[in-house]
């Protein structure tokens, strides 16, 4: 399955990080906690060293798209972020696509406008802050890529042929020159999913959005999200899907909330459980279920675990 | 004016600087548009836009201001990026639409989705007082100030049952940086409006 | 004549075997002059050997590229070199030392010419750069030489009949975020043939057409075109698709209809891709090698004065310079055979 990619991972990432900066997700750390534990498990079980910072804000990608009369609040906000990395001297790794578009976007315009840089620092500088650059931006999956060699030999809870839908989520895939694959047509989850033991899965639909986007879940529920979300989730159970994974905190609540009121509007119990791709590796590479928060899930995953021979 | 209804749009008398607006401001080459229409082949929400992408950018070229800050597509759009991906031109209609509605709240357009504009005083005002946004609290409270009171309610029991409904979120701890940050934009915006 | 040629035997190399390779070659041979003509493959015929069927008046290539491969056989003042390649040149006087190697024996023999025609010909862009139309991924989705093939299969019986056909136009072309900006000229009229092919063989499937603008520039072209449409009942939508996507076995493509402005979607058996014309790889390393300029996609450039020589003594006709049709390649075959003859008649 592997082809030859536009960005190869090696040249992404060349040399492998022993400590990177962990960017929180506030959905990721909040809604599913699994979903941060199990990066920050996997990165250990990687040899790489997540770290965090109790200060560090939401990526404010929401403040762009909310306070369109006002994107300055969101630049500085970004830049406060960034600087507060750079004091670390790491790179930034994020695990919400949405954090991953936002912040290389914000960056974008804040190291290109000069104008916007210097109102930016002039307004943390009060902290102590200075944004200069510095700081490389990534998305944790394309580390979980980087070192697909890695988590193949250490895999010890092989998934079995468990049957895996993926879903990239379109705030990475359509930022087509910065991404490790093809936007068009990409492959580097499935073959992470195959490294696991998993059958990855082809549904039609794998790179429709979740709807979910900026604020649509609360604003456009039942006439965007819903369905969106019960076309996608028709073409996977049809395709036979027993698992989606996500890369975004995001999707993940749009995919695994919704399922019940699907069910009410449609009379379709899909019942198929949606977890962080992170959470998926993790669980392969024999982290404790316990520590991978899917007691958060609003779909369980009883049939997924007992699959893998975990018993809880 | 009902004379309007009839009168086709006279393209002689178009002079709105929109198109320059635009270009300039965004660094955009509206002109590089040759309405394939892949953009909108690959829209996510087109089949319930007013206006398609393409279209979206063809309006810019008419000049036709009114119609696109009143236009219903700039509140239902969700800037999914599919159309920059695919545009041939990489125009960044997303980066359009953002304008675009900056632009219709600044100039006091009433937007088609008000509630779309109540989620972002709300988000706003979540980032405000505790620097990260919790969705669960972020929804009761949209569903009470929308008048949907029961909505989500059963979800919401069973998960706040379940211990899955987290009621605080978790809170940045120098708060008083996020907030100040809030509020010299808000002295910045005041001295220079 | 002029005097350093007086008394020589001149001979004129011609690189590519393709119609407008073969036409050069002729039309020098029935100057007086010998001529070699170089090519890669084992048989000559270029491009036009692949295609099933011709626009605008449905004629059979095989049958145009039979009787002029006939003709070229029977030339005894034309030497065919098949499965042979340039190693290298090396300019003299009065014109080149060139070593031709032979990709099925390895030799090499170098022989002496004193003009050359370029005529390495056209291919199609590499499609992996579009993952969202899936070439390569999905068996379906063909591009539009491989699509020739299948209409050839499709005459004769072999294959499974299709229900459904879909036509991408300016797969590449007009498409300047990967880099190909121009109109690759052919496209519009090549997939109107396809089409109209596809309806003759079967005439219940469904044939859509998804177009940008379409381009019938060309005496009989808008008639051909429209016959294709009105009496061989073609449907063609305005709107390049975003994504095609595997449905069941079949394929769905995604578009808008941007007259009407509206989401459409197709399912097909069969996607052809019209994918933009670029040159081959080769043609550039090959201009450098005669001093010959090239663009910047890699096509060979014409100098100022006239627009089939490119270089002292180096020509060129058909696809290396950019898109043709058969009649356009031929024409400039003829052309640079023109300035051939006119060059060792001691008037160039």
């Amino acid at each position: 399955m592997q082809r030859k990619r536009v960005v190869e991972p090696e040249d992404k990432i060349r040399e492998i990080p022993a400590v990177v900066f962990l960017f929180r997700s506030c959905t990721g750390s909040l809604e599913y906690p699994g979903t941060e534990s199990a990066v920050t498990e996997t990165l250990r079980c990687l040899e790489v060293e997540p770290v965090t910072d109790p200060d560090q804000t939401c990526c404010s990608g929401y403040l762009l798209t909310c306070s369109a009369h006002t994107p300055e609040v969101s630049l500085a906000v970004t830049a406060r972020n960034l600087a507060l990395v750079e004091r670390k001297g790491l790179d930034t790794y994020v695990f919400c696509n949405g954090c991953y578009g936002y912040l290389k976007e914000l960056s974008h315009i804040l190291l290109h406008n000069q104008e916007y840089l210097e109102g930016a620092n002039e307004l943390i500088a009060r902290w102590g802050y200075h944004y200069a650059g510095k700081t490389r931006i990534f998305h944790v999956q394309e580390m979980w890529y980087r070192l697909r060699e890695r988590i193949a030999a250490k895999v010890v809870r092989p998934l079995n042929g468990l049957r895996v839908g993926v879903h990239y989520g379109c705030h990475y895939l359509a930022r087509k020159y910065d991404i490790l694959d093809d936007g068009g047509y990409p492959t580097f989850h499935e073959e992470i999913v195959e490294a696991l033991g998993g059958t990855p899965v082809f549904y039609k639909e794998r790179q429709l959005c979740c709807g979910y986007a900026v604020g649509r879940g609360f604003t456009h529920r039942e006439e965007i999200v819903q369905p969106h979300l019960f076309k996608k989730l028709k073409n996977a159970r049809d395709s036979g899907v027993e698992l989606i994974t996500t890369v975004c905190p995001g999707c993940n609540v749009a995919l695994d909330r919704e399922q019940p009121n699907l069910r009410e509007r449609y009379g379709e119990d899909f019942r198929i459980p949606v977890i962080d791709l992170a959470q998926l590796i993790a669980l392969a590479l024999g982290v404790p279920t316990a520590k991978l928060g899917f007691e958060a899930n609003t779909v369980p995953l009883d049939d997924v675990l007992a699959k893998v021979g975990v018993s809880e | 004016m009902d004379t309007d209804f009839y009168t086709p749009m006279r393209l002689d008398e178009v002079e709105s600087p929109l198109q320059d607006e635009v270009e300039k401001a965004l660094g955009i080459d509206i002109e590089t548009c040759m309405e394939c229409g892949k953009c909108s082949g690959g829209c996510s929400n087109a089949h319930i836009f007013d206006f398609t992408p393409r279209k979206v950018v063809q309006l810019i070229r008419l000049g036709a201001e009114e119609t696109l800050l009143t236009m219903d597509a700039l509140w239902v759009c969700l800037s999914c990026q599919l159309c920059v991906d695919r545009c041939p031109s990489g125009i960044d209609i997303p980066r359009i639409m953002d304008y675009l509605r900056e632009k219709a709240l600044r100039e006091g357009y009433r937007p088609s989705r008000p509630a779309v504009v109540l989620f972002y005083e709300l988000m706003c005002s979540c980032v405000e007082r505790r620097g990260r946004v919790s969705e669960a609290p972020l929804m009761l409270r949209f569903n009470v100030l929308t008048g949907q009171y029961l909505k989500d309610l059963t979800l919401g029991i069973r998960m706040f049952l379940k211990g899955k409904l987290p009621l605080t979120a978790g809170k940045v701890k120098k708060m008083d940086e996020v907030r100040t940050l809030f509020v010299s934009w808000h002295r910045r915006s005041v001295k220079r409006g | 004549m002029n005097e350093s040629m007086m008394g020589k035997e001149l001979t004129a190399l011609v690189i590519g075997g393709g119609p407008a390779g073969i036409e050069a070659a002729l039309k020098i041979a029935c100057g007086g002059y010998r001529v070699v003509l170089v090519e890669k493959e084992s048989e000559p015929g270029g491009l036009l050997r692949k295609l099933y069927s011709s626009f605008p008046r449905w004629e059979n290539p095989s049958d145009r590229i039979g009787w002029m491969v006939d003709d070229l056989k029977r030339n005894k003042q034309i030497e065919i070199s098949l499965e042979s390649t340039v190693e290298s040149v090396a300019r003299t006087d009065n014109g080149f030392n060139v070593t031709l190697k032979n990709t099925a024996t390895g030799g090499a023999r170098t022989i002496d010419v004193q003009a050359v025609v370029l005529a390495t010909g056209f291919g199609l862009m590499d499609l992996s750069a579009y993952g969202e139309y899936g070439h390569g991924i999905y068996p379906g989705v063909l591009n539009s030489l491989e699509f020739e093939e299948r209409l050839r299969e499709w005459s004769r019986g072999l294959g499974k009949a299709p229900k459904a056909v879909a036509l991408i136009q300016c797969v590449g072309s007009r498409d300047r975020s990967k880099g190909y900006p121009y109109c690759s000229k052919v496209c519009c009229m090549y997939s109107a043939k396809q089409a109209g092919v596809v309806k003759d063989l079967f005439p219940e499937a469904k044939v859509y057409v998804f177009y940008i603008d379409c381009r019938a520039a060309g005496k009989g072209y808008e008639e051909f075109l429209r016959e294709v449409i009105e009496k061989k009942h073609v449907r063609y939508v305005r709107g390049r698709p975003a994504k095609v996507l595997p449905d069941g076995g079949r394929l769905l493509v995604r578009a808008e209809d941007t007259l009407i402005g509206i989401p459409v979607e197709f399912t097909a058996d069969v996607v052809v891709l019209a994918a933009a014309v670029v040159p081959h790889p080769e043609t550039a390393a090959l201009a450098k090698m005669f001093g010959a300029p090239v663009d910047e996609y890699g096509f060979i450039d014409h100098d100022l004065r006239s627009h089939a020589k490119c270089a002292d003594r180096v020509f060129f006709a058909g696809g290396c310079g950019f898109a043709v049709d058969t009649e356009s390649a031929l024409s400039q075959g003829a052309a640079a055979a023109a300035e051939v003859i006119a060059l060792f008649n001691g008037n160039g």
